[in-house]
């Protein structure tokens, strides 16, 4: 039983820097959450906090029903894998291993065993006699997690490991992070400033700003129901489009666009009828082509081709440029004019003083 | 253009020769030439009274290999003193960058302090600490005297007068250690450490098994260059004892004095600095593979 709980914990450095402000967060046993955020939103604080490398200013953190507020790092039974990989270059794979169960004076046999195990779920039998330096990024970050995996911990926690490899790498440790967690599932904190990761890996997405939690929900929910402008913008790629526009009889319109409003959001929005709001809409939810009432026309003007897919970049109206996400194969050009429409519960509603939702889709 | 016209250096080559110029004149007439001389010195019968210079060959230097006070007292004192001095205060200097590298109130401050040994010319400290170990008069021996122990001849006897002589380097060379294992200490990436404190290690543990491998390099470097400073000391063994009681505290470079400008035999004071230089060089050489080899180990 590892269950983690942060209630109320806040982070001061010295009395000007306020990093982490009131964070209450619930984490199940071997649950896999995420912590995501831009650059020095507290979400690496946050995790040092659990692991113990950072004070706690106040509040209090449970792991397993135990507060560890005041414990050494050592006795919080945690394991952490490094963005720069921390690796002792000096000693050999196997030494990294081992260091961890050498420091509890377990016996040599089963040191070996508990490595065996590690190095066949992570394929490391080959590199066990190498030293750090001789492997590639990819090679040590598994190095990384073996050497948490040895020490069978009651928790897992992650601070950005995949930052330093490149793309194609990063997927790839994505897939076997992932593939871990379900061969031994573990109780596990994953900090990123990539929202893939932070959607593709966690059970649930913690989204952070400014020290402070935005919004806690599986991935599905903190993509379809941001809470607010910035969930919004920062969960999705490319990123959401905001729209100023003025709410209006069942729809809502700016100069060169009138979109119909469906039920929900209808209602809710009956609340600022005739004030403006901010409209939000996905590029992988604009569709080309015409459906009434729910379309407006937009000049491309850049196109970018993925293959996969095609990246539109385009005006609506004298200044907003918004992108869509269409079809590969649709053939369009720089310039054109063409009309975006977007299917019903696919708008999005912000306040534009409070930034928060309006009762969305 | 004909391509045989061209000069031996490009503009860029010719302009940093002549960078390099004033420093290899300067190396060439203070370091070269006096070695040449010194070399040729050396195998010659060439004394302040007999100026003739007749050449003698290797005579010289067998008569130096051959001296018992060079064998039995020079060497062995040099080598004890090289290896103590070293080993001691990079015992010191690690201990106190290791005391500095974790923040405290007044940190700057002592470390400041910590340095006042580096700026004093050893001269001055070697007169300050034959003061401090002068038996009639000095404050080590009113303070023994003090708590009721006995009061000790420290520079007329061989052993406490060779102790005063290490501690005095010790005490002179310990700051360059703390500074140059501080900074090394610094530059250590923090995830290693940390991934040991989750990991449960043990402080000691942590020293000997992180701390240490980690600052190798510096160690390395340090001890070299220590190393092959300690033989040449000089200045303090000097001020302090002259070599005395008798010649029991002679180091190297004194014995090489001693002969040239005290015995006035230049000849032979010559072949004594060319053979020290020789095994300087050997024990360098040598000093050097061994820690490099554990350096990358």
């Amino acid at each position: 039983m590892a269950a983690i709980s942060l209630a109320k914990v806040n982070k001061h450095y010295g009395s000007l820097h306020h990093a982490v402000k009131d964070v209450d967060l619930e984490i199940a046993d071997k649950e896999f959450v995420a912590l995501v955020g831009p650059s020095g939103c507290g979400k690496s604080t946050t995790l040092r906090m659990i692991a113990g490398l950072e004070d706690i200013s106040s509040g209090e953190i449970r792991i397993g029903g135990k507060v560890v507020n005041n414990l050494a790092p050592r006795d919080r039974d945690v394991a952490m894998v490094f963005q720069n990989y921390a690796l002792y270059q000096h000693m050999s794979v196997y030494d990294n291993l081992a260091f961890g169960l050498r420091n509890k004076k377990v016996p040599e046999r089963d040191i070996k065993a508990a490595i065996d195990r590690a190095a066949e779920i992570l394929g490391l039998h080959e590199l066990l006699k190498r030293r750090p330096r001789q492997l590639s990024g990819g090679q040590q970050q598994r190095v990384a997690l073996g050497r948490c995996l040895v020490r069978n911990p009651l928790v897992f926690l992650f601070d950005e490991p995949l930052s330093n490899l490149d793309a194609k790498l990063r997927a790839q440790m994505r897939v076997e992070i992932k593939r871990l967690h379900a061969q031994v599932p573990t109780t596990s904190v994953f900090v990123t400033h990539d929202q893939v990761e932070a959607m593709t890996l966690g059970d649930r997405v913690v989204v952070m700003r400014d020290g402070r939690v935005q919004q806690v929900g599986t991935p599905l929910t903190v993509y379809a129901r941001p809470v607010n402008r910035f969930v919004a913008g920062f969960i999705g790629a490319p990123a959401m489009n905001f729209v100023e526009v003025t709410v209006g009889e069942g729809k809502v319109s700016a100069p060169d666009l009138d979109l119909a409003v469906s039920e929900p959001s209808g209602a809710a929005l009956q609340r600022y009828r005739g004030r403006k709001v901010v409209l939000g809409m996905r590029p992988e939810h604009l569709v080309l082509g015409e459906i009434a009432g729910r379309s407006f026309e937009a000049a491309v003007e850049v196109v970018e081709q993925l293959g996969s897919e095609i990246l539109l970049e385009a005006r609506l109206g004298a200044t907003r440029i918004t992108v869509a996400r269409v079809p590969a194969e649709a053939s369009v050009a720089s310039g054109d004019r063409l009309r975006l429409s977007v299917p019903p519960g696919r708008l999005h509603f912000f306040d534009p003083e409070t930034d928060e939702a309006i009762a969305g889709s | 253009m004909a391509s045989g016209s061209r000069p031996l250096f490009g503009e860029q080559q010719r302009f940093m020769l002549l960078l390099v110029l004033p420093a290899g004149l300067l190396m060439l007439l203070f370091q070269v030439v006096p070695i040449v001389i010194g070399a040729n010195a050396s195998f010659r019968d060439w004394a302040l009274y007999n100026p003739k210079k007749v050449w003698v060959g290797l005579a010289h230097y067998q008569a130096v290999i051959t001296d018992p006070a060079f064998l039995e007292v020079v060497l062995p004192n040099t080598f004890l003193f090289m290896v103590v001095s070293v080993l001691g205060a990079l015992a010191l200097g690690l201990a106190l960058a290791l005391l500095l590298n974790r923040p405290f109130r007044g940190q700057k401050l002592v470390q400041t302090v910590l340095l006042v040994p580096l700026m004093v010319a050893p001269v001055i400290a070697a007169i300050m600490m034959r003061w401090m170990f002068n038996d009639q008069f000095g404050i080590v021996n009113a303070v023994l005297e003090g708590l009721g122990f006995e009061g000790q001849p420290w520079l007329v006897e061989r052993w406490t007068a060779f102790g005063v002589i290490l501690l005095t380097d010790i005490w002179l060379w310990t700051p360059w250690y703390t500074l140059l294992l501080l900074a090394g200490l610094q530059s250590l990436p923090r995830e290693p450490f940390e991934a040991a404190e989750i990991d449960g290690t043990s402080t000691w543990r942590v020293f000997t098994h992180l701390t240490v491998p980690m600052l190798r390099p510096v160690i390395v470097v340090c001890v070299v260059i220590r190393a092959i400073d300690a033989f040449r000391t000089f200045d303090i063994v000097w001020t302090l004892t002259g070599g005395g009681p008798g010649r029991s505290t002679e180091l190297f470079s004194l014995y090489a004095y001693v002969l040239a400008f005290l015995n006035l035999d230049l000849g032979r004071g010559s072949a004594a600095a060319m053979i020290g230089g020789l095994i300087i060089l050997v024990v360098g050489v040598v000093l050097y593979r061994v820690t490099d080899r554990i350096a990358k180990a």
